[in-house]
């Protein structure tokens, strides 16, 4: 077991790990970051995205030992103020969610996609979520909720 | 008449008014932001962390079953199997042929055989790779041809055939009689997992009264706890299931999937244990989509009217019935479509297997009779050079008609306006059916 000071939200997180347990089950099961789910625990399904240093990273199959001194962003960071992100509003009130499991990774996608590319086109969009998988919507309501997100027109 | 508490402004208005507008489901909010609960989730203090050994062959006789290794795993707090479980080892939703761990034979290569918990999920992973076990294979019944062949061992105690439904209507006779084309296809659909994003989850605990609690990943708490009591030897006032957050169902978690097994090694460590299927558990375990065997007939005047549907529907229900007598009868009666055919006769057969079981799938059984009864009206329009659209709108049930089982369609019955909107939009588009 190892010590671990982690960067997540903003806020510096001190755990005990063993450097090859994934940061998604440090998030998870030590430091109780739920929002952030396990859907395949192998790097198929985009559940677990969050975002490092900006970048969307499955973190089911990233070591914690690969995130120190790095910046860890989760579901549970998005809102400022008490207040939910734009992506967060959008996809409740468009029907995007409905059993909600890949929610919290469609929206850390749809973040890292907006902070680099704030109009997105509708592919752009269908493209930067490709790697979440999602068994309820058929993807069309998430897709118009990112479109509401960005201010950009829904088809 | 209830309404959600965060019905929108025109809800105030009256109380129909919000019926065709959107409202935000309750919850979605909480999802968004990543603050609901999924049993996955949840932690309790002391709690362990179980894992399932699956049986990995399909038909066996259960010789023995070593878990002298594994209870020596560290962290390890028990392993068990079936004489282990105190009450009837027997549960099922509709017929009670599955056993929580497997006894006398295996009978899928999904059959639990033995369970752990652990402090920890590596300790209780660790410990199913070190239980051995001694199983003298048996012939599997891998295909609806096996499960047909008469010299086939039968997987349970009453033959491999649990069922079989009919369908009549008119003389069949005077339909062939009557026919221009006839087409006469054999279709297989296969097996499908419904790979909800949740995997199967309980969380179980004694509460201070001495009620075991499970909290789980489930479409159907009531009938759960019906199965789990007698399993456990447990008065039903003794058993509470609490319906979590469900991270997608689609019909797989109306059965029993981790409720008993949780259970189980919570009563025995007296400790909360967590069950989460991994995504392999749950590909493996628990029930999927039937995998049928379909033999059409289907006849046509060569004005485009169908003139009857002969067909016979094979069911692969697995080792585990499950509901799959009920999905593959409504196979059968919707062998015939939406269509309006005089003269009928289908019969489906609910055949057991060792294949994994299958159960309840979004469709229920319709799908697997639409590739049939598509594929077979698509095959007669080109016989009689009529176009796939045409033929469904000079067939299609109409109010006034009855379909197969003898139900008569009022005003509701829309299958003819949306082939309409089919064909306008084709026209529109300039898209045509083309087949070299």
């Amino acid at each position: 077991m190892e010590h671990y000071s982690l960067k997540i939200n903003g806020h510096v997180y001190e755990t005990g790990a063993e450097p090859f347990e994934s940061l998604l089950d440090v998030l998870r099961e030590k430091l109780r970051l739920t929002g952030s789910k396990k859907g395949c625990d192998e790097g198929e399904c985009g559940s677990c995205t969050v975002l490092l240093d900006g970048k969307p990273v499955l973190s089911c199959i990233l070591m914690v030992s690969d995130v120190r001194d790095r910046e860890v962003l989760t579901v549970e960071g998005l809102p400022q103020g008490g207040e939910p992100h734009p992506i967060q509003v959008e996809m409740t009130e468009r029907g995007g969610i409905q059993c909600g499991y890949c929610t919290p990774g469609i929206i850390m996608s749809a973040y890292a996609l907006l902070q680099e590319n704030p109009r997105p086109s509708e592919d752009e969009i269908r493209f930067a979520i490709a790697g979440n998988i999602c068994r309820c919507t058929g993807y069309s309501k998430i897709v118009e909720a990112l479109q509401a997100a960005a201010g950009t027109p829904i088809r | 008449m209830a309404q959600p508490e965060n019905a929108t402004s025109a809800a105030q208005s009256g109380p129909y008014d919000w019926i065709g507008s959107s409202v935000p489901k309750v919850d979605a909010l909480d999802k968004a932001l990543g603050i609901t609960q999924y049993v996955g989730d949840m932690q309790m203090p002391g709690m362990l962390h179980a894992r399932i050994r699956w049986s990995g062959v399909p038909h066996a006789i259960i010789r023995g079953i070593d878990t002298s290794e594994a209870v020596k795993v560290p962290g390890v707090r028990a392993v068990l199997t079936a004489g282990d479980i105190p009450g009837i080892n027997r549960y099922g939703l509709a017929v009670q042929d599955q056993r929580v761990l497997a006894d006398d034979k295996v009978r899928t290569a999904a059959d639990p055989v033995a369970l752990v918990a652990a402090d920890t999920e590596q300790a209780a992973e660790e410990a199913i790779t070190k239980i051995k076990l001694d199983l003298e294979p048996l012939r599997p019944i891998l295909s609806i041809e096996d499960a047909l062949d008469p010299t086939a061992p039968s997987i349970h105690e009453s033959g491999n055939l649990f069922t079989r439904t009919t369908v009549r209507k008119g003389d069949l006779d005077q339909g062939v009689k009557e026919s221009d084309v006839i087409v006469e296809e054999t279709y297989r659909t296969h097996l499908m997992d419904h790979m909800a994003m949740e995997t199967e989850s309980s969380l179980a605990y004694m509460d201070p009264t001495g009620v075991l609690t499970i909290i789980t990943s489930t479409q159907y708490p009531y009938r759960d706890r019906r199965q789990i009591a007698p399993a456990l030897n447990l008065s039903m006032n003794k058993v509470r299931v609490v319906q979590a957050p469900i991270g997608g169902g689609f019909g797989r978690k109306d059965d029993i999937t981790s409720e008993i097994h949780a259970g189980l090694l919570a009563l025995k460590t007296q400790r909360p244990v967590r069950l989460v299927y991994t995504r392999r558990d749950s590909l493996i375990a628990n029930t999927k989509r039937h995998p049928m065997l379909m033999k059409f007939r289907t006849g046509a005047r060569s004005d485009g009217r169908l003139t009857f549907v002969d067909a016979d529907i094979y069911g692969d229900t697995g080792a585990y019935l499950s509901l799959g007598a009920f999905v593959i009868k409504k196979a059968g009666i919707h062998a015939c479509g939406p269509y309006d055919v005089p003269n009928i006769r289908v019969d489906t057969h609910t055949l057991y297997t060792n294949n994994l079981s299958s159960g309840a799938m979004r469709g229920f059984g319709v799908l697997q009779a639409a590739v049939a009864h598509e594929s077979q009206m698509d095959q007669l329009a080109h016989r009689l050079g009529i176009s796939p659209i045409d033929i469904r709108l000079i067939n299609t049930l109409k109010p006034g008609l009855a379909t197969g089982t003898g139900q008569v369609m009022d005003e509701g019955c829309g299958i003819e306006a949306t082939v309409l909107r089919i064909k306008e939009y084709m026209e529109s588009h300039d898209l045509r059916f083309t087949r070299s």
